[in-house]
């Protein structure tokens, strides 16, 4: 019996807007979930899921070693230490996304579905040939938007692209909200974003100074229990997993915010 | 009085007051590719048209492009103040 698994591409307009750090959390997610997730870095050139999932020690080989030949997959993909449900196939850090062609990666791709459930492709940012290279094998994409002008503008037309290359289902990721400054008219609220792109929200992942710990760490936020930004991870990978989760209250409620609210105080999130 | 009016003197108004106009604004020109030549044609080209219909333009005529969630695409407002021609 085949195998039933599903390619994920995970892309943005413009860079920055964390992309592999949602690429990290959600794979982590999964795969405590109990999923068999190989997580693939297709930013040739610019590889940064290794030290994201804190594995940067341990890369032998790499994608464009697989597509040549000069590797054998199995040898490439390296396990997480704590899931071992959990493995990266990373980008090479020394070549040119010019090397790969969208046709190759598909290939590698379509090796790993035997293996794993799911497959999470952390797509350069633009959209230029690293951005075909990583949505030739997706069966769907997730689309990481911060909630402000030019993400949303670069996404707008990213989403285009993905229908252009006949991608049915689309989904968003609004990342780094902050409640406060939404109140405050200072930042556009999730539902507007969401309004203006027309595509499915699957998740609202709040501004959290840990992820920037996390990051230096190696350790991916989901980690981290105390985390409002792991918490809205951990539901994202349950809802790709086919759970019906409700969104997080971002908003604070409590005695103290609401007298910063009544005086004005700018509050952030932590 | 000079002096008081260079607090009060008015700012350059933005092309939209809210970040939630501004990014309709920039997602109905980038998904209509309009430019302002374009936008100058249709004004004139709304402006014949009226004439043909019997009506006088009396002011400005205002081509808004907005974009539209749902199914992503751009809607034009056309503002255009006339009056019915008289007859002679």
């Amino acid at each position: 019996m085949k195998h039933e698994s599903v390619a994920i591409t995970i892309t943005s307009g413009k860079g920055g807007v964390g992309k592999s750090t949602t690429v990290a959390s959600v794979g982590l997610g999964l795969a405590q979930l109990g999923k068999k997730v190989c997580l693939v870095d297709t930013d040739i050139g610019l590889r940064k899921l290794d030290l994201m999932l804190g594995l940067e020690n341990r890369i032998v080989y790499d994608l464009v070693d697989v597509i040549e030949g000069t590797g054998k997959l199995r040898q490439a993909l390296v396990r997480h230490k704590e899931y071992p449900g959990l493995a990266l196939l990373p980008a090479a850090q020394t070549r040119y996304k010019e090397e790969v062609t969208p046709a190759q990666v598909k290939q590698v791709v379509d090796e790993l579905r035997n293996e794993f459930d799911y497959i999470l492709i952390d797509s350069p940012a633009g959209i230029e040939g690293g951005f075909r290279n990583a949505i030739a094998a997706a069966d769907r994409a997730i689309l990481v938007v911060n909630p402000e002008i030019p993400s949303v503008r670069d996404s707008d037309r990213v989403i285009g692209l993905l229908e252009a290359a006949d991608l049915k289902q689309i989904d968003l990721i609004v990342n780094r909200v902050q409640p406060g400054m939404v109140r405050d008219g200072d930042m556009l609220s999730v539902e507007r974003v969401q309004n203006h792109l027309a595509i499915n929200l699957l998740g609202i992942v709040p501004e959290d100074k840990r992820i920037i710990r996390s990051s230096n760490t190696g350790e991916p936020v989901i980690l981290d229990q105390k985390s409002l930004a792991g918490k809205a991870f951990s539901n994202i990978a349950r809802r790709i997993n086919g759970e019906e989760v409700p969104f997080l209250e971002l908003e604070e409620n409590g005695l103290i915010s609401r007298i910063k609210r009544l005086f004005h105080i700018a509050s952030a999130l932590n | 009085m000079a002096f008081l009016n260079m607090f009060s003197r008015d700012k350059d108004q933005p092309t939209a007051p809210t970040a939630d106009d501004r990014l309709s604004l920039v997602l109905s020109y980038q998904r209509s590719e309009i430019d302002e030549a374009k936008l100058k044609q249709f004004r004139i080209r709304l402006i014949e048209l009226c004439d043909d219909f019997g009506f006088d333009v009396v002011g400005q005529v205002e081509v808004r492009p907005q974009s539209r969630g749902g199914d992503r695409t751009t809607v034009l407002c056309a503002s255009i103040p006339v009056r019915v021609k008289q007859k002679n």
